[in-house]
C-alpha cells in the first residue's frame, strides 16, 4: 500500500515533535512547515494525504493559508485539521470566516492540548478507508490511554 | 403770509410747521379737554383711520366712555408730559400695541392746558419680537441662569426652574450644588474679572437630589468687558451620556477581563501541548530504550517548564500595582549590565550589540530592577527582531541621552521591523510575533514600568528596516516621585 503522507503545519517546534512522535507510530511520511508561506509550498510539492493546520502563527496565519489550500485546484479537497490552542471564540470566528466566504469547512478541530487517542482515530479515519483499525491496535497495546 | 421768527432770527413761514406736522414719523392728534380731536397727521389717519368729529378714546381703543385712568386727563390738569404704553385697535379692528407720548399745549407760560398734542408710535413688532425671546429663553433645552455680582440668581429659564426648582433670589452655589459657599475655580468668577467666556464640566444636585452632570459656559452679559454687572450661565445636561460613558467603560473593562483570561488559557493550553509531548517522547523513549529520543523529549519538559516560570513571573510582575523603589541611579551603569548580560549570547546568533552613552548624565532616581526588567525585555525583542530577518548582519544599539530635561534610553535594531498592524498591537496583553517563544507580556510589563516612573514609551517601526524603542523620563517627574516615596527620608538615614 502506497504511505500516506502528512503535512503539519504550525510555528511551534514542540509541537511539531509531539505530533510526529505520535505519527511516527504508523507508516506515514511525516513532513513539517514552521509558517503558512511555506507549508503552502509544501503542500504544492507533495500533494499530502492530510494536512494537520495551526490557526495563530506569525506573519500570515493559518486562516489565510487554509483559504490559499481550499483555492488551489489540486489541493481544494485534502482533508485538513485544525490544530489549535485558542479559545473558542477565534474557532468560532473561524467557522464564520469559511462560512461567510463561502468555503468548504475543515474536515476536523482539535483543540490543544491534544487527546492522543482522538488525534490518530481522526488521522486514520481521514486518511484510510479502514478507519480507526490502527488506533484500535495501539490502544489494545496499551500505548494510548 | 404770517411769518414767525425762529430763536436764532430766522423767519419761519406756516407752512414749514405744517409739513413738520405731517412728515414726523409718529401718529400725531391733537385733542381738546373734551378729548375731542381737532387735528392729526396723516400717519395717524393711516393707521387709526377716520378721526374727524371723533373722541380719542373712540378712535384708539373703539369706545364709548372715557379710559380708565386718562393720562391725558392727569395731563390737563397737572400740565406734566407723561409716556405710556397703551393697547388698542387700528383703523381694520386689530389690535394695536403704541407708545404715547402726552405733551400740554399752552398759549403762554404758566397759562393753563389747552390742547394736548399726543404722539404715538407702533410698537407691536417690537413686542412681537420681545415674546418671541422670551419663548427662546424659556424654552431652549438648556439650563440658562443670570446672576450678578453676587452670585445671587436674577432669572432662570423654564427648563432650570423645573429641574432646580424656584430659585430666583437665591445663590447659584446653593441653587446648583447645595452649596453654603462659593464653589472652587468658579467659572462665574473667572468670567467676571476678564471678561471672557469659560467652560467647565460641573456635577450639580437637582431639587429631588440626583446628580446632574451638566456642561457649563459662562459669559459675560453687556458689551463692555470692563465693570461687569451680570454673568449668564449656560449648561447642557449631559447626564444621560456620562451614563453611557460609565457603561461603555464598564462593557470595555469586562472585555478586557475577558481577553486577559483568554489569552492566559491560550499560553497555559500551548505549554500544556509541549509537557504532553514532552512525556509522550520521554515515554516512548523510556520503553524504546532510546537515548535521543530521552533527550529530545527531556529538552521538551524543561523548556515548558521554564516557559511556565516566564509566564507566571511575567504576570505577577504585570499584575503588580506598586510606586517603583527609586534610588539615586547611573542610567549607563544599567546600560552597561544588559551589555554584559546580552553580549555573548547575541554574539552567539551573529548580532552585534553596542552601547552609546552620552557621558554627562548624572544620577537620577531609578528603580534599578524595573529599569532592568525594561531594557532586559526591550534589548531581547530587539535581538529576536534581527535573528528573524536574513538579509543583513544583525546590529542592537542601546543609546542614553539626557536633553531638555529629559533623560531617555532608545533601543535600536536592523531586524525585521513591523507593520502598522503590529505597532498597534505591540502594547497588548498577550500579543506576540515569536510564536513559542514569547509570552505576550513583556512590552505590557515594560510600558507599565515606565508609567510608574512617569515616563513614556513610545515605538517607530518600518517593515524591513528595523525598530526603535524609546522610553523617556522627564527628571522633574523623577524627583518629584522621589520626594513622594519618601526617597528623601530614604537618603537621610543612608
Amino acid at each position: 500500500m502506497k504511505q500516506k503522507i502528512i503535512l503539519i503545519v504550525d510555528d511551534e517546534p514542540d509541537v511539531i515533535s509531539y505530533l510526529s512522535a505520535i505519527l511516527d507510530e504508523d507508516d506515514y511520511g511525516i513532513h513539517t512547515a514552521d509558517n503558512a508561506e511555506d507549508g503552502l509550498k509544501r503542500a504544492r510539492e507533495l500533494q499530502p494525504d492530510l494536512i494537520c493546520l495551526d490557526i495563530m502563527m506569525p506573519q500570515e496565519s493559518g486562516l489565510s493559508l487554509y483559504t490559499k489550500l481550499r483555492q488551489d485546484k489540486r489541493l481544494t479537497t485534502t482533508p485538513v485539521i485544525i490544530i489549535s490552542g485558542i479559545e473558542s471564540q477565534q474557532e468560532f470566528d473561524f467557522r464564520r470566516y469559511v462560512t461567510d466566504k463561502n468555503i468548504p469547512p475543515p474536515d476536523r478541530y482539535i483543540e490543544k492540548p491534544i487527546d492522543v487517542y482522538e488525534f490518530v482515530s481522526v488521522v486514520d479515519a481521514l486518511t484510510t478507508s479502514e478507519g480507526n483499525e490502527s488506533a484500535g491496535k495501539r490502544r489494545q497495546q496499551g500505548e494510548i490511554q | 403770509m404770517t411769518k414767525r421768527k425762529s430763536n436764532n432770527g430766522t423767519e419761519l413761514s406756516d407752512w414749514f410747521y405744517r409739513e413738520l406736522f405731517q412728515q414726523v414719523p409718529l401718529n400725531v392728534a391733537i385733542i381738546d379737554k373734551d378729548y375731542n380731536i381737532i387735528k392729526a397727521n396723516d400717519n395717524f389717519s393711516d393707521y387709526f383711520g377716520n378721526w374727524k368729529g371723533q373722541k380719542c378714546y373712540k378712535v384708539y381703543k373703539n369706545l364709548d366712555y372715557p379710559c380708565v385712568g386718562c393720562n391725558a386727563r392727569l395731563t390737563f390738569e397737572d400740565g406734566k408730559v407723561r409716556v405710556s404704553d397703551e393697547s388698542g385697535v387700528d383703523q381694520h379692528g386689530k389690535q394695536a400695541h403704541y407708545v404715547v407720548h402726552l405733551a400740554p399745549l399752552r398759549k403762554r407760560a404758566n397759562s393753563p392746558v389747552e390742547y394736548i398734542v399726543e404722539m404715538s408710535r407702533d410698537v407691536i413688532e417690537t413686542k412681537n419680537w420681545q415674546a418671541e425671546y422670551q419663548l427662546l429663553f424659556e424654552r431652549v433645552p438648556c439650563y440658562i441662569t443670570v446672576i450678578d455680582r453676587n452670585y445671587k440668581i436674577i432669572r432662570a429659564n423654564e427648563n432650570f426652574r423645573d429641574n432646580f426648582g424656584d430659585v430666583v433670589g437665591r445663590q447659584c452655589y446653593e441653587v446648583y450644588k447645595k452649596r453654603k459657599t462659593r464653589c472652587p475655580n468658579c467659572p462665574a468668577r473667572r468670567t467676571f474679572r476678564d471678561g471672557r467666556v469659560h467652560h467647565s464640566d460641573q456635577v450639580g444636585i437637582k431639587k429631588g437630589g440626583e446628580k446632574a452632570h451638566y456642561l457649563l459656559t459662562t459669559a459675560p452679559l453687556g458689551r463692555d468687558t470692563e465693570n461687569i454687572a451680570h454673568v449668564i450661565e449656560i449648561s447642557t445636561d449631559i447626564s444621560h451620556t456620562k451614563q453611557l460613558e460609565m457603561e461603555i467603560i464598564e462593557a470595555e473593562r469586562h472585555a478586557a477581563v475577558g481577553q486577559t483570561v483568554a489569552g492566559l488559557a491560550h499560553s497555559i493550553k500551548n505549554i500544556l501541548m509541549g509537557l504532553e509531548g514532552g512525556m509522550y517522547i520521554v515515554g516512548k523513549g523510556l520503553s524504546k530504550d532510546d537515548k535521543e529520543m530521552l533527550d529530545q523529549g527531556w529538552d521538551m519538559l524543561k523548556r515548558n517548564l521554564n516557559k511556565t516560570t516566564s509566564l507566571v513571573r511575567d504576570f505577577l510582575s504585570f499584575s503588580k500595582g506598586r510606586l517603583p523603589n527609586l534610588v539615586m541611579s547611573d542610567p549607563n551603569l544599567l546600560v552597561g549590565e544588559i551589555i554584559q548580560l546580552y553580549k555573548e549570547i547575541a554574539k552567539q546568533v551573529g548580532i552585534t550589540l553596542i552601547a552609546e552613552l552620552d557621558k554627562k548624565i548624572t544620577n537620577v532616581p531609578l528603580d534599578p530592577s524595573g529599569i532592568h526588567t525594561c531594557l532586559t525585555n526591550l534589548v531581547s525583542n530587539a535581538i529576536d527582531a534581527c535573528q528573524m530577518s536574513d538579509d543583513r548582519e544583525g546590529i542592537v544599539q542601546i543609546k542614553t541621552a539626557d536633553k531638555k530635561g529629559v533623560l531617555s534610553f532608545t533601543i535600536s535594531d536592523n531586524g525585521t521591523g513591523m507593520d502598522t498592524e503590529v505597532k498597534r498591537k505591540v502594547f497588548t496583553t498577550f500579543f506576540t510575533t515569536k510564536g513559542n517563544q514569547g509570552t505576550g507580556l513583556g512590552l505590557l510589563t515594560t510600558r507599565k514600568i515606565v508609567k510608574e516612573h512617569g515616563g513614556r514609551i513610545s515605538v517607530h517601526s518600518k517593515p524591513g528596516e528595523g525598530s526603535y524603542f524609546t522610553m523617556a523620563f522627564p527628571k522633574k517627574r523623577l524627583h518629584a516621585l522621589y520626594e513622594e516615596t519618601g526617597g528623601e527620608i530614604a537618603k537621610r538615614t543612608n
